[in-house]
């Protein structure tokens, strides 16, 4: 009970330092997703405490994500009217986006030698976690590896995601949205909102049909 | 204070939305996960007038804002994988990386193209 209790506030300390660190200073490789996560595993590692103690806390953290997800029903509604205008724009760019990440995947993994049970694994990694993890036992991957490729992208992609909108000059908001919710799930999504309350909400929307998309093609493909 | 109460309800209410739609996908067993129906379901209410922006805004408005906060568990959990990260934690990364930002450059730049070919369309 101590030691979860423990780990809570240990983590919501960590992330509220990160993100003022951010806040004060907002580089890319500073978002508190990168930051956290590594100084808690510093932690870990120094004091030689085992990931599981440390998740009894954490797995209260990680259950949140699911009210959190359904939050998104907000936003949804209250900018319905702009998805709806740009509905044809979303679905072709999300679902080009979305097959581009399984096929990319795959070839990538091919080409470096990895072994087909981590490339299944590797194949739905751009979309929310439990579709992702569905889709990967579906394909043939294993799901707790996907789950870390998951996270990985969530990371990396809202490193990459504010790098390639400089890189082509992306200046609408929509694009900006389906740019993060689809190659980069909720944690993206998280990084639209930061831009504007419209990008976040396309990028919530994307993220959505995106699982979607990559559901119902993963089967058929691999 | 009043509003502080007013968004712990409410995120309250919110994770018992996620427990009944947990339950619910797992009685039937849906493909689908229990927090996408939750998004549908709040958005029909809505949508609906059976519940009330106001109702729900507040506590939205905080899950959303410490979205990440709930990742980073996960994130601290890929030290678990050392092994695998060992042997190919190497190739994983780039296939993240360079994948990553093909997608991201595909669907960002397809609505761009969309999106401009549409004002086009109305300035004619």
């Amino acid at each position: 009970m101590i030691i979860t209790l423990l780990f809570i506030l240990l983590t919501l300390l960590i992330y509220y330092a990160s993100k003022r660190l951010y806040r004060w200073s907002p580089k890319v490789y500073l978002t508190p997703l990168l930051v956290t996560p590594v100084v808690i595993v510093l932690l870990l590692l120094v004091t030689h405490v085992p990931f599981h103690s440390y998740n009894l806390g954490g797995k209260w953290l990680t259950a949140m994500l699911q009210p959190a997800t359904i939050a998104f029903a907000v936003p949804l509604y209250k900018y319905f009217d702009v998805l709806k205008k740009h509905a044809i724009e979303i679905l072709t760019s999300v679902f080009i986006g979305a097959l581009m990440g399984m096929l990319s995947s795959a070839l990538i993994a091919k080409w470096l030698h990895l072994d087909v049970s981590l490339m299944d694994s590797m194949i739905p990694r751009s979309i929310t976690t439990p579709i992702a993890m569905n889709v990967s036992s579906l394909i043939g991957g294993i799901p707790t590896v996907t789950a870390i490729v998951v996270i990985m992208t969530g990371i990396l992609g809202s490193i990459i995601g504010p790098l390639i909108i400089r890189l082509f000059h992306i200046d609408n908001d929509l694009a900006r949205g389906v740019l993060f919710g689809t190659g980069a799930h909720g944690a993206g999504t998280s990084k639209a909102f930061e831009l504007s309350s419209i990008s976040g909400t396309i990028s919530s929307v994307s993220m959505i049909l995106a699982a979607l998309f990559t559901l119902c093609l993963a089967p058929l493909l691999f | 204070m009043k509003s502080i109460v007013k968004g712990i309800l409410q995120i309250a209410f919110f994770i018992l939305v996620s427990f009944v739609m947990n339950v619910i996908t797992d009685f039937f067993h849906l493909k689908i996960p229990g927090s996408i129906l939750g998004i549908i379901l709040i958005f029909i209410l809505l949508k609906t007038k059976v519940i009330k922006l106001n109702w729900v805004e507040t506590g939205a408005n905080w899950l959303l804002a410490e979205l990440l906060l709930f990742f980073i568990p996960s994130a601290v959990g890929i030290i678990q994988y050392k092994d695998l990260l060992y042997k190919n934690g190497i190739q994983v990364v780039i296939v993240v990386i360079l994948s990553t930002g093909l997608v991201m450059t595909c669907a960002g730049l397809v609505a761009v193209q969309l999106a401009k070919r549409k004002e086009r369309k109305k300035a004619l």
